[in-house]
């Protein structure tokens, strides 16, 4: 698919978050933004999956380790074939199969359930691991988040996937700068993020979280790899596509106004 | 068929014996390989023992994306650290999501922890896993039940909890005898003037108990319940209608585990008088297995008195 499809499909995702969120009235629109061309680049151009077939064993996995982005990977999904975009409008309602935070037994193409932080990184070690046991060559991808990097527990993954040469496991890191009760500068501290990576034993890169030509570089960078693992830290901009949700952290949760759904599906180049 | 007089090895010799029937199984090690003796299944299998070294909640989410992926992953280190430390990657990434993950959780108890101290003496594990939803939770008596409930299940669907010691358990079953899963197993059947419920490496005692009781010419019952969930309710039941009064044995805080779950039975319809005995809202300390117990009101005679005490109760 070229640049200028997979970017328009990476609107689509937003525009179908606006929507959910609206319509809903509730959900995680700014961090779903934040991550919604990594997902982009991931389920329409590099992962091996096929939704008519969403058990395939040697699909490559991907674990939403900030689970509380989902509503723009519930989108992907719909759009990749997953199941009726019709569903997206159920988010958080009584027996929806999608949950406020994944639920993989509730909804189809969902390969891990998330929404604790700092868990992600382990379970996509723990996929990866696995392919190398059953001698299959998928690849497994996590995102996680910036804030979420206070969890002890990544940085145990860290380790370990080091230590195991899971080359095969590549995690982005969403460098939004922001966590729920602010900015993680003032938060939580976890600069300098690739220092870390490069420590623990990752391969790194930092790039353009937005930039879906840089995303889908890095991960050809990343496949190069033998020994490591990689780690990509992308700077990204939560709320990023919709003006007034740039700079305002309330939109890590928040319901859009019947004004503000329309500014946002305009921004986003949708009809009203 | 291995003769095992500890459950670590019970549980190190049927992985083994699984391991070479099926190629699904991984043992993952939170640098705790040594703990059950491993090295003969890390000889056999090297590439199915995942070393993650001293980090067991990031030990038990990479189980849950092995599981996820179709492996079927054992986990086995000290109870506390894999149901306290990682309690929340139980819940959240094993069972809520209903994987097959199979927990062995070492030190179980008192007898278990013995002279370590408090920090590796687990009296929660079963009262905390009890409340999770899709648990199976296995409190075998000795090495030969382990290595029997291992076999037992394998094929179970969702998560396994499997109790296990420090490895110096009495052997209390023959070599061979079956575990009776999800089912309780009468023991003794001497009267049915009081029963006597119990699991794991305690079961020596409450038989010897139960001797000493038949000798003084009490009509007593031992029934093992080691299968803790799904709790065979109606067999229970049976039980205590037959006897009105019951006494529960559990190297385990009193609170949430088996004591309770008999507590449960009885206040659903199946009214009886009990009597708990086992860790009395109150931590243990260092010591000798046997002396532990002794001190922790887990004695033969204390089982004797507290047997007496539910029959004195019941006929008043």
């Amino acid at each position: 698919m070229d640049l200028e499809a997979l970017n328009a499909i990476s609107l689509q995702l937003r525009r179908d978050v606006v929507e959910m969120v609206y319509r809903t009235k509730d959900g995680h629109p700014g961090p779903s933004f934040s991550v919604a061309d990594i997902i982009t680049a991931l389920y329409f151009e590099v992962m091996n999956i096929d939704s008519s077939n969403p058990d395939m064993i040697d699909r490559d996995r991907f674990v939403l380790s900030k689970g509380h982005s989902c509503p723009v990977l519930y989108a992907a999904l719909a759009r990749r074939g997953y199941f009726p975009v019709e569903d997206l409008y159920t988010l958080r309602y009584l027996h929806s199969k999608l949950q406020g935070h994944p639920y993989a037994p509730k909804t189809k193409g969902l390969d891990a359930t998330t929404g604790s932080l700092g868990n992600g990184v382990s379970i996509g070690l723990g996929m990866a691991l696995a392919a190398r046991i059953q001698k299959q060559a998928n690849l497994v991808y996590v995102v996680t988040g910036d804030g979420e990097l206070g969890e002890g527990m990544i940085w145990e993954a860290a380790m370990a996937a080091s230590h195991q040469k899971a080359a095969n496991l590549t995690v982005f890191i969403d460098n939004n700068n922001y966590q729920s009760g602010g900015t993680v500068s003032e938060i939580s501290g976890p600069y300098p993020i690739e220092d870390k990576w490069k420590a623990f034993g990752w391969h790194t890169q930092s790039i353009d979280g937005h930039d879906i030509s840089q995303i889908l570089h890095a991960v050809e960078k990343a496949k190069e790899e033998r020994e490591r693992p990689s780690a990509i830290i992308c700077k990204t901009v939560k709320g990023n596509g919709v003006s007034f949700m740039v700079g305002e952290n309330s939109w890590h949760k928040r319901v859009y106004t019947d004004e503000e759904y329309r500014i946002a599906m305009k921004e986003l180049g949708g009809v009203v | 068929m291995s003769s095992v007089d500890s459950t670590r090895i019970g549980f190190r010799d049927a992985l083994l014996h699984l391991a070479k029937e099926r190629e699904d199984i991984v043992f993952v090690s939170t640098d705790s390989l040594k703990v059950v003796k491993g090295e003969p299944f890390l000889e056999v299998f090297p590439d199915r023992v995942i070393e993650l070294g001293i980090s067991e909640q990031n030990g038990v989410g990479v189980a849950s994306g092995l599981a996820s992926s179709g492996l079927l992953p054992y986990i086995c280190t000290y109870a506390g650290f894999l149901t306290m430390r990682a309690c929340e990657q139980m819940r959240t990434f094993v069972s809520y999501p209903n994987l097959k993950v199979r927990f062995v959780g070492a030190n179980g108890g008192l007898h278990g922890g013995n002279r370590e101290g408090v920090s590796h003496q687990f009296i929660e594990d079963v009262g905390i896993l009890r409340t999770m939803p899709n648990f199976t939770i296995l409190c075998p008596a000795d090495g030969n039940q382990v290595y029997q409930a291992m076999l037992a299940s394998v094929d179970i669907e969702g998560p396994v909890y499997i109790r296990i010691g420090s490895g110096r358990e009495e052997k209390v079953f023959p070599d061979g005898t079956p575990f009776p899963l999800g089912k309780i197993r009468t023991l003794i059947d001497e009267g049915s003037d009081v029963a006597l419920f119990c699991h794991g490496f305690i079961t020596n005692r409450v038989i010897e108990a139960a001797k000493q009781l038949k000798e003084e010419g009490v009509g007593v019952k031992v029934v093992e319940v080691a299968t803790i969930k799904p709790l065979d309710q109606a067999g229970i039941a049976t039980i205590l209608e037959k006897t009105g009064c019951a006494v529960t044995i559990e190297d385990h805080t009193i609170i949430n585990g088996l004591g309770s779950a008999i507590a449960e039975v009885i206040a659903e319809g199946n009214p009886a008088y009990l009597v708990r005995l086992g860790l009395q809202d109150v931590y243990g300390e260092s010591g000798f297995p046997d002396e532990l117990l002794d001190a922790y009101g887990m004695s033969v005679q204390d089982i004797v008195e507290g047997a007496k005490r539910a029959i004195k109760h019941t006929k008043v």
